[in-house]
């Protein structure tokens, strides 16, 4: 019975989207009574994980039913909050957005839920099957809400392209799959673990083919280079919020289980993939930059900018290797990049819920002075994409650059470095054409209301964003937790891994 | 009280940047509110100022954890060095706000308050990831003042100066990390403490070079030392008067201090085996930037020049090795910023009044403006080291550190200052002395606020000539104590 507390936050999501499914029959509930509801079983989710939060634990759940298919510990329990947590914000920042669009009934949360179970479900697998099913029960819901927009002319190739791709690259991991069970026996991690740990040479030939392969269905769904070419169209086509989700929420799913498997259960052959990851790393931050600045329309070059962050990403990743420690400043740097992500995505969200006019750069001009306060929140969310002190980004950048000096890869390092210096640019030309132009006439909205609960979501964010970066120093009287807490509880959940 | 009076100092300008932000529209009380604050910050630094003693060591250091896992500390302290500059920054901000009291608005005095935060910040700071910190947000209000209130072509100038001046920084952050990394793998635990980076022994030769340079490139930039200097001249064409202002006599400095804060401990061999080359690139700075403000016709761009002169000479002077130099460029520090600062707030009135800065197109403003006249004279006669000013005594005692670090240079740097004292008169003439023909420019002479505000510079332009010691003892300790015990260069000799 104890153990069903643990199981609590996705049986929570799971009723939630079921729920949901079965209300969004009926007319009369309105969009804004399924926001209210979804987010009250967000809450109720996010309140059973923060709960079993406090000690450092694994558990194989109900043995004899899931046969140690899923794993509950301090690690997965970590990302379930980081998950619904940004699911939540998520939903909250799209209030506004939600609302001026006809085409987002009930059904939608019903998917997003959906989506969400597939997540939490990948961050707790603990076989590769499962992850499998996990990792497309989420696709294949991101790939409806890709779609949903029924009136963009855009979405259509947006989601084709990504079914397709998907799809494919999915098929790369079921190969990858089949080869390590056809060494292995087994699919269960744990074992596979125990087959890496007592073979070598050429018993290990298939496995580590089998581990490239898998590592191809990451690298896509990550956007990492060469899988990157699908990015820019679909994050275009699909609704803002959407992207948002996948930019941030998403690849946090992703990271948690493929974490997961290189820490704990391939560690001791992780070495095999450095020089492809140096290689990747490179490549995705030249290309990501290189797209960023090309751009002219703002979510397109905050899309192409995701792709830079993922390379900083894969270096804490790749350092992950050489300095188990560099999993603690991958994981932080999710936590930051969360929140700039969605609180920039969002926030462009919010500005064009009730126009679409505001696309391009250009568009933006005047912003601060027709609306002072999201030009503000706006600012600090890319002053932490572009890593600037007092920031959470700053310190994620920190982080994520110390460990990789530490792990020997200074070279990489500078060049992460570079692209941030060019980053610099992106960013804040965008902060320029908001503060120092005088607004674009035919942007101007009038009557406006920026008192509502996702301007509230918002504001919120960029409070955390801000006390993520400067700290415990300033603010050490106020009982939220600070950097250190947060370093804390990712290297609790890392050490969570090694209890088996 | 007394150990967390450099917090208070610190934060105060930011605490009420803030909350005047969320207040108020009037812009006039947020001016008043601002300027009281300032003068509120110059009387805890003279107070401070009054009980220091000149000692080698840190005092009024305050301590607390920042980051632990990192090792990160909240550490600040001040020394004879940091003081000095503390003194200077203080009054120097009050005054510059009298002198730009009219027709600025709100997000101009919020602005001018955060800048003094982050720029004291980085002066107290003893740790370098703090410096860090406070070094890169001083630069964000910069960005939105010459963003918002500059002239011409603003948004690519913030652009360019930013990716600019960030480049540097972001280098340097490389390098702090570097170090921090070096620091944890010698001795197992992280510190970014700079007297603990200090005691790292690990480093080979090559490695010690790239991170100098990586300093230096963050420093250097915002100085700015030939040849990392292309950013200055767009930007001081089209910043408004209080960026430039800031920008040239207080940020400029600071980009000096941080070299002898950090990188002369940090890296004392090399500093000493590449110190020959940054002397002479500190004299040619001086003689290139010299011959360029000869033939500007644009009063503003010519000070830019004449700032970067002086400031070349600074760093000639930084890297001169001994008492006299380091005492000197310190003293030119706070000269420079006087001068400087006072000239380009002195100009902006000018822009302000006539419409023009071009030294053409100006003429007989002695006639109209006899006050202004006579205090432009005075800061210009600092400026190019007259006798009896503090510009003299800087530049001589800068003149001696770098002959006696070398006497041909020395001789090249004692006639290259001539180049300065001919562009200044020659521009004073033209613009101020000379009469034009036709019809007259509207010029007014200064306000009695203007001449309050300008009164201490003028004073202490004549004190710091005439008395230069009562200054130099509170830092000489400071500088011994490096040369003797960081550089071993009193010892050697």
């Amino acid at each position: 019975m104890n153990q069903l507390i643990f199981l609590m936050p996705i049986l929570t999501v799971l009723v939630a989207s079921i729920v949901l499914m079965l209300l969004s029959m009926y007319d009369r509930f309105s969009t804004k009574y399924f926001i209210a509801l979804s987010s009250i079983f967000l809450i109720i989710a996010l309140g059973f994980s923060i709960g079993t939060l406090t000690n450092e634990y694994s558990i194989k759940v109900y043995n004899d039913i899931f046969n140690n298919a899923l794993i509950f510990d301090s690690f997965s329990n970590f990302f379930t909050i980081l998950l619904i947590a940004g699911t939540l914000l998520t939903i909250l920042i799209g209030e506004h957005y939600f609302l001026h669009r006809k085409y987002f009934r009930g059904e939608f949360f019903t998917i997003l839920m959906f989506a969400l179970f597939g997540m939490i479900l990948l961050g707790n697998a603990n076989e590769l099957v499962t992850a499998f099913i996990a990792l497309e029960i989420a696709s294949f819901s991101i790939y409806v809400m890709v779609g949903y927009n029924s009136d963009d002319g855009k979405r259509v190739e947006a989601i084709f392209k990504y079914l397709v791709l998907g799809s494919f690259i999915g098929a790369f991991y079921l190969l990858g799959t089949v080869l390590i069970y056809g060494a292995t026996q087994t699919t269960n991690l744990t074992e596979i673990s125990t087959y890496i740990s007592t073979h070598s040479g050429n018993d290990l030939a298939l496995v580590y083919i089998g581990i490239t392969l898998i590592l191809f269905t990451f690298l896509f769904k990550i956007a990492a280079f060469p899988f990157q070419s699908w990015l820019l169209d679909v994050y275009r086509g699909a609704p803002m919020i959407i992207t948002a989700y996948m930019a941030s929420v998403f690849k946090i799913a992703i990271f948690s289980f493929f974490l997961r498997v290189f820490l704990q259960d391939i560690t001791s052959i992780i070495d095999f993939w450095d020089s492809i990851m140096y290689v990747i790393v490179i490549l995705t931050l030249v290309f990501g930059t290189w797209l960023a600045i090309t751009q002219k329309i703002v979510k397109r070059m905050l899309a192409a900018s995701s792709i830079v962050h993922t390379g900083y990403l894969l270096l804490a990743f790749l350092a992950v290797g050489q300095n188990s420690q560099a999993a603690y400043a991958t994981m932080f740097y999710l936590i930051a990049y969360l929140l700039s992500a969605i609180g920039s995505f969002g926030l462009v969200s919010h500005i064009n819920s009730e126009t679409r006019v505001r696309v391009t750069y250009d568009d933006f001009k005047g912003l601060s002075k027709e609306r002072p306060f999201l030009a503000a929140m706006m600012t600090i969310f890319l002053l932490s994409l572009a890593g600037i002190p007092s920031t959470i980004g700053f310190i994620g950048k920190f982080y994520v650059f110390t460990e990789a000096i530490d792990a020997g890869f200074t070279s990489l390092a500078v060049l992460a470095i570079i692209a941030t210096i060019i980053s610099v640019y992106y960013y804040f030309k965008l902060i320029a054409v908001m503060y120092f132009y005088p607004a674009n006439a035919s942007c101007e909205s009038e009557g406006f209301n920026d008192k509502r609960v996702s301007t509230y979501a918002i504001a919120f964010i960029a409070i955390l964003t801000v006390l993520g970066g400067i700290g415990s120093a300033i603010v050490f009287f106020i009982p939220i937790p600070g950097i250190d807490t947060m370093i804390e509880i990712a290297q609790m959940s890392v050490q969570s891994l090694m209890m088996k | 009280m007394s150990a967390d009076i450099l917090s208070f100092i610190i934060f105060l300008p930011a605490v009420v940047a803030f909350g005047l932000m969320i207040t108020t529209k009037n812009v006039e009380a947020v001016r008043n509110i601002a300027f009281l604050t300032t003068t509120v910050v110059l009387a805890l630094v003279l107070k401070l100022y009054l009980e220091f003693e000149p000692s080698a060591g840190m005092q009024f250091v305050t301590n607390a954890s920042w980051i632990n896992s990192f090792g990160i500390n909240y550490d600040i302290g001040v020394d004879g060095f940091s003081l000095t500059i503390l003194m200077m920054i203080a009054i120097l901000i009050p005054t510059s706000y009298l002198l730009l009291w009219e027709g600025r608005t709100k997000g101009y005095w919020i602005n001018l308050l955060l800048v003094q935060t982050g720029v004291t910040g980085s002066l107290l700071a003893l740790d370098v990831v703090l410096f860090y910190f406070f070094w890169e947000v001083m630069l964000l209000p910069v960005f939105l003042l010459i963003g918002i209130y500059g002239f011409g072509n603003k948004v690519f100038t913030t652009i360019k100066v930013t990716v600019y001046t960030m480049a540097g920084s972001l280098l340097m952050f490389v390098a702090i990390l570097y170090l921090g990394v070096a620091f944890h793998t010698e001795f197992g635990h992280w510190s970014f403490q700079y007297t603990d980076l200090m005691k790292i022994t690990t480093l080979s030769y090559n490695e010690k070079i790239w991170l100098f340079l990586a300093f230096l490139a963050a420093f250097a930039i915002k100085i700015p030392i030939f040849p990392l200097h292309t950013w200055i001249m767009e930007t001081y064409k089209n910043a408004p008067t209080g960026a430039v202002f800031l920008l040239s006599s207080i940020m400029a400095k600071l980009g000096v201090y941080a070299i002898v804060r950090f990188m002369i401990p940090i890296f004392p061999d090399i500093y000493v085996e590449f110190s020959t080359w940054f002397v002479i690139f500190g004299l040619f700075g001086l003689v290139y930037f010299g011959i360029a403000a000869l033939m500007q016709d644009d009063i503003k761009r010519m000070f830019a020049y004449s700032s970067a002169s002086h400031l070349s000479l600074i760093s000639a002077g930084i890297f001169s090795l001994n008492e006299y130099g380091i005492n000197g460029a310190l003293y030119l520090i706070i000269a420079h910023a006087i001068a400087t600062g006072a000239l380009f707030l002195l100009v902006g009135i000018i822009h302000d009044e006539t419409g023009t800065k071009s030294i053409k197109k100006l003429g007989g403003l002695a006639k109209t403006a006899p006050i202004f006249t006579v205090v432009f004279a005075i800061m210009l006669f600092a400026n190019i080291g007259l006798p009896g000013t503090n510009g003299f005594v800087s530049e001589l005692l800068i003149i001696f550190g770098i002959y006696e670090f070398n006497h041909t240079l020395g001789y090249i740097s004692a006639i290259t200052v001539i180049i300065g004292a001919s562009y200044m008169l020659w521009m004073f003439q033209r613009a101020i002395l000379q009469n034009r023909d036709g019809k007259s420019l509207n010029m007014r002479d200064l306000k009695i606020k203007e001449i309050i505000g300008l009164a201490p510079w003028v004073v202490l332009v004549f004190i710091m000539g005439i008395y230069p010691d009562i200054f130099i003892d509170k830092f000489e300790p400071t500088v011994t104590h490096y040369i003797n015990d960081i550089l071993k260069i009193g010892v050697m000799k």
